[in-house]
C-alpha cells in the first residue's frame, strides 16, 4: 500500500505534461478511477487500473479531481480519472409539470442539471431506483424520459 | 507515512472522520461505546461528536460512561432538522471536529454521531470521509427492501441487534442476506449486537475502519 497525502498538481500542467505522455506512450501510467461522488473524499483506498493498493489521506481543504496526479516518477505515474456518469434526462410537459419534478428532485436529495428545457439527474445507485420513485409523473405523462440518454465524464 | 511534492506547502491530513447515521434508536449511542474500547485496545486514539435536536443527551452519556475522557466528547444540538446538520449544512459539525483536532493534534479518528433521523439520511463528504447506516432489525425486516438512502449510498449497513431477532420474528440471516442483494457486490454489510455480555459484529466493523481508513494492519 502506498498512502498520498497531497496532490502534485493536473496531469496536463505544463511541467508534467510531456513526461506524462511518455509514461503513457510506455505503458506506464497508472491510473485510479473513481467515482464522481468519491471525488469528495479526503480519505479513500481503492485499487489502481495496475493493480497497486492506493491510500488517500489529504488535507480537508484539497479535493481531487479529474486528472490529479498522485505520483510521478522516473518509471510510473499515478493520475486519478472520473468514471463515466449516466445521466437520466427528462423533459416536461408543461411549466406546471417542470415545477412539480424540480421539488420532486430537490426533495429527495437528487443532484441534477439542467441543459436548455431538459433536467438531468445524475444516476449515483441503480437507475431502477430512480425510475420507481418517478414511476407516477412517468405513467401520468406529466414527465418523460429523453431517449437520448446522454453519457457524460 | 511519507509526504510527497517536498515544495508544496505539506500539511498533515488530520484524523479520520467516520458518521454514524441511522433511524432514532436503533443502536447508534450503542456501537459507539462499543467501539471505543476496541479502538483504544489497538491503540487508535479517537474523539466523538454527537448530534440531538435540542439536547446534548448522547454527549452526555459518553461522558459519564468512563469509556472516553469526556473532554473527548463534543456535542451538536441540531435543532429541527437532524440531517441538514450533517449534509446540507455540516458548518456546526464540521467546527466541532475542528475544535476536537486543534485541542488533541495525537487524533486518529473522529467519530460523528447524527441525530436519530429516517431512511432518507445520509452524510455530506465534506464533513466525513466514510460513514455508517446502523439499522436494527427491531424495525421489521422489510427495511433494506424500502431501499431509503441511508441503506443504498452508505459505506457500510450496520444491522444491529441481532440477539433480539426472534423475539421480534425477524429471521437475522433472511434479513442480512437481502440487505446484501439490494446493496450489490462489493457494498458491505455487517450484522452486529453491541449490548450485552457477548457482542457481535464490533471488531469487524472496527477492522473496516482500520484497514480502509486509518490504513493500518489488522490484528490477526
Ligand atoms: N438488545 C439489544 N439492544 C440494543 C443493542 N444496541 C442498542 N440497544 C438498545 O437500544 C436502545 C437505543 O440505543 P441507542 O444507542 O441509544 O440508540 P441511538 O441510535 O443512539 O438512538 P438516538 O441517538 O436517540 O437516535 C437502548 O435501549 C440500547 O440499550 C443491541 O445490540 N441489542
Ligand atoms: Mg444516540
Amino acid at each position: 500500500m502506498e498512502i498520498f497525502t497531497t496532490i502534485l498538481g493536473k496531469a496536463d500542467a505544463p511541467e508534467y505534461k510531456a513526461q506524462v505522455h511518455r509514461l503513457s506512450h510506455a505503458h506506464a501510467l497508472d491510473v485510479l478511477r473513481l467515482s464522481r461522488a468519491d471525488l469528495s473524499r479526503r480519505r479513500l483506498r481503492a485499487t489502481s487500473d495496475a493493480g497497486a493498493d492506493v491510500a488517500i489521506a489529504l488535507p480537508r481543504d484539497q479535493q481531487l479531481y479529474d486528472g490529479a496526479l498522485l505520483s510521478l516518477e522516473p518509471d510510473r505515474a499515478l493520475i486519478v480519472r472520473v468514471e463515466t456518469e449516466i445521466w437520466l434526462r427528462l423533459a416536461a410537459a408543461d411549466q406546471a409539470a417542470a415545477l412539480r419534478l424540480g421539488y420532486f428532485c430537490g426533495n429527495f436529495h437528487w443532484r441534477v442539471r439542467f441543459e436548455g428545457a431538459h433536467l438531468l439527474i445524475a444516476v449515483e445507485t441503480d437507475l431502477d431506483t430512480y425510475l420507481a420513485r418517478l414511476e407516477p409523473m412517468l405513467e401520468g405523462g406529466e414527465v418523460w424520459r429523453v431517449p437520448d440518454e446522454e453519457v457524460s465524464t | 507515512m511519507t509526504l510527497l511534492a517536498p515544495d508544496q506547502n505539506t500539511r498533515a491530513p488530520g484524523p479520520a472522520r467516520v458518521g454514524i447515521g441511522g433511524p432514532v434508536g436503533s443502536g447508534k449511542t450503542a456501537l459507539i461505546e462499543a467501539l471505543i474500547p476496541v479502538f483504544m485496545s489497538r491503540g487508535v486514539e479517537i474523539a466523538v461528536v454527537t448530534n440531538d435536536l435540542v439536547t446534548k443527551e448522547d454527549a452526555r452519556r459518553l461522558q459519564a460512561s468512563g469509556l472516553i475522557d469526556p473532554a473527548r466528547v463534543v456535542a451538536v444540538e441540531a435543532g429541527a432538522c437532524p440531517h441538514t446538520v450533517i449534509r446540507e449544512d455540516p458548518t456546526l459539525n464540521i467546527a466541532a471536529a475542528e475544535d476536537l483536532e486543534a485541542r488533541f493534534p495525537g487524533l486518529d479518528l473522529i467519530l460523528v454521531e447524527s441525530g436519530g433521523d429516517n431512511l432518507a439520511s445520509t452524510f455530506s463528504l465534506d464533513l466525513v470521509d466514510w460513514w455508517m447506516f446502523v439499522i436494527d432489525v427491531g424495525q421489521g425486516d422489510d427495511i433494506p427492501r424500502k431501499r431509503g438512502p441511508g441503506i443504498m449510498l452508505c459505506d457500510l449497513l450496520v444491522i444491529n441487534k441481532l440477539d433480539i431477532a426472534p423475539h421480534v420474528f425477524v429471521s437475522a440471516d433472511a434479513i442480512l442476506a437481502e440487505a446484501a442483494a439490494v446493496r450489490g457486490e462489493g457494498r458491505p454489510v455487517i450484522g452486529c449486537r453491541c449490548k450485552g455480555t457477548q457482542t457481535q459484529g464490533v471488531s469487524e466493523i472496527a477492522d473496516l475502519i482500520m484497514r480502509d481508513l486509518l490504513f493500518r494492519q489488522v490484528p490477526a
